[in-house]
């Protein structure tokens, strides 16, 4: 691929309204979070010539999308995948309009989360689960079958080997819940956590309790990519593309089998390299936080703290605000809302545009700011941006 | 009581170890080509796409040491209701210490449960037919 460095750059994010029952359809959730990123950009639905989406079959297609909001496109895409979808699709954003298929790509997750299909689970039919995930028939005749417990025994592992302890994950809750006091927005707004609590939670599926899962919701997000070239006509501070590293996966096929790697320590070289930034660069951060352990593990795959060391790490309060990595600054997937991901990808781009300048948001002269995306063990991506 | 947890589904990839559990017995995938074991058993060795795969028996006295576990305190699927709190772990087998087995660790408590915990497999019936490897501590 030829050097993309700062050739690229996200110009608009939007979203919709988040709840918990949005009494409406993933379409009409799109549509207005995707009119909330054209706004943000200053653009019209006609300037979008390649819409994507990624869902677990519980969205709208991009071609409804672009059928609702008036306009013919050139490109329409949908995929199927949760964490690290963002990523992934922003890539083939930049691919599609390096190739001069596409200018300007329009790229949204919509959901209802949680009163319509619930990545928590529940009412599946287990042999269809047993048939389409890899391996299924040696799990889920042992009741595994929430990612809390494929990702738990990572974690447990993990653990024991780095001298992880449960308060560290607590950290990592503590931090972000305080981020969303700070948002409005934020489910969590307004209920703050303090260790006691956190520590006296009963395990929901040890070594997690229900701090360390990521929440449900109804919302969607919308992001907007074009040429940087492109993005000097909009409307809002681009924010440029530092580093790219699309969805990698490990060597293994059954990602139970071997605890020792997770697909984040192939992206983290791949990602700095490109953008010839070093972890010690990055000023601000959104880590995909489907469980708090996954955030511990990545700060360890991205080089932020050695391995043994990322305990101590996030217990000097390194999360929060003034800390070495004020990261998922709205609350994250933890107490913010979930997407799969794109809302930490929204908040990014707000960060890195000193969007909150003049209040206690804003990470204050942050430049540069890494997003990773965690599908699981499996498969990760990330991104670099910088203002 | 009637089983009601979920029977592994048998496929023309795994067929044989599920075949060798009704038997009560171990049986793994290994790699002609690379000498790999291959668990789960697949369409090829995943290690390096041989095609060229056969069966190995282990027997049925069979040992390992928990590798990693979760202790899962609600029900995630049908059948466990009545088995919580659930433990879940990863044991490494004592003669072929690359393959690792999820399974269930039985008549175990949440206290005693730990990393490196020696266990011992052992068949569970499902119905006349079925069988399925578990775990107890020894």
């Amino acid at each position: 691929m030829s050097n993309i460095k700062d050739r690229y750059a996200i110009v608009g994010v939007g979203e919709s309204e988040r709840s918990k029952n949005s009494g409406t359809t993933p379409l009409h959730l799109a549509l207005d979070a995707a009119r909330a990123a054209l706004n943000d950009a200053g653009l019209q639905a006609k300037d979008i010539d390649g819409f994507m989406s990624y869902s677990e079959n519980d969205s709208c297609t991009s071609h409804q999308l672009a059928t609702y909001l008036g306009v013919r496109p050139k490109y329409v895409k949908d995929i199927m995948g949760g964490g690290s979808s963002t990523e992934m699709l922003i890539a083939d954003a930049v691919g599609l309009i390096e190739t001069g298929q596409v200018n300007t790509v329009l790229i949204y997750r919509s959901m209802n989360g949680r009163s319509g299909v619930r990545m928590g689970g529940g009412g599946w039919d287990v042999n269809l689960l047993q048939s389409v995930i890899e391996g299924g028939s040696f799990i889920i005749p042992y009741g595994a079958a929430s990612p809390s417990q494929w990702f738990g025994l990572f974690a447990t592992r993990h653990m024991h080997e780095t001298g992880l302890t449960q308060e560290h994950l607590g950290h990592v809750c503590l931090s972000f819940y305080e981020h969303a006091q700070r948002n409005p927005k934020a489910f969590f707004y307004g209920k703050p956590l303090t260790m006691e609590e956190y520590k006296n939670t009963p395990y929901l599926s040890y070594p997690f309790n229900k701090h360390d899962f990521c929440l449900e919701s109804d919302e969607a997000n919308a992001i907007i990519v074009t040429s940087a070239e492109r993005a000097k006509g909009c409307k809002s501070r681009q924010v440029y593309i530092m580093g790219l590293s699309a969805r990698q996966c490990v060597s293994h096929a059954h990602y139970w089998n071997d605890l020792s790697e997770v697909a984040a320590d192939y992206v983290a070289p791949e990602v700095y390299k490109m953008a010839g930034v070093k972890p010690e660069d990055i000023q601000v951060a959104s880590i995909y936080d489907c469980y708090s352990w996954v955030v511990l593990r990545q700060l360890e795959a991205y080089g932020f703290a050695p391995r043994g060391e990322v305990g101590h790490f996030v217990a000097e309060g390194n999360l929060r605000m003034g800390g070495k990595l004020p990261s998922n600054t709205a609350g994250g997937m933890l107490s913010e809302g979930y997407t799969h991901g794109m809302n930490n990808v929204l908040e990014i781009v707000r960060q890195v545009r000193h969007e909150y300048k003049g209040t206690d948001r804003q990470v204050e002269n942050c430049e540069i700011g890494i997003c990773t995306g965690w599908a699981g063990p499996d498969m990760a991506g990330a991104m670099i941006l910088r203002n | 009581m009637e089983n009601q947890k979920p029977i592994p589904l048998k496929n023309q990839d795994n067929s044989p170890y599920w075949e060798g559990a009704d038997r009560h017995e171990l049986i793994l995938q290994k790699c002609d080509s690379c000498k790999a074991y291959s668990h789960p058993p697949g369409p090829s060795c995943a290690k390096c796409g041989s095609t060229e795969l056969s069966w190995e028996r282990q027997g049925n006295d069979i040992h390992g040491k928990v590798y990693s576990y979760i202790i899962s305190y609600r029900p995630f699927l049908p059948g466990f209701q009545d088995d919580l709190p659930l433990i879940i772990a990863i044991v490494e087998l004592e003669k072929v210490k690359e393959v690792k087995l999820i399974g269930n660790i039985l008549s175990c408590s949440p206290e005693d449960i730990a990393i490196g915990m020696p266990v011992k497999m052992i068949w569970k019936k499902m119905n006349e037919e079925r069988s399925i490897p578990q775990w107890i501590s020894e």
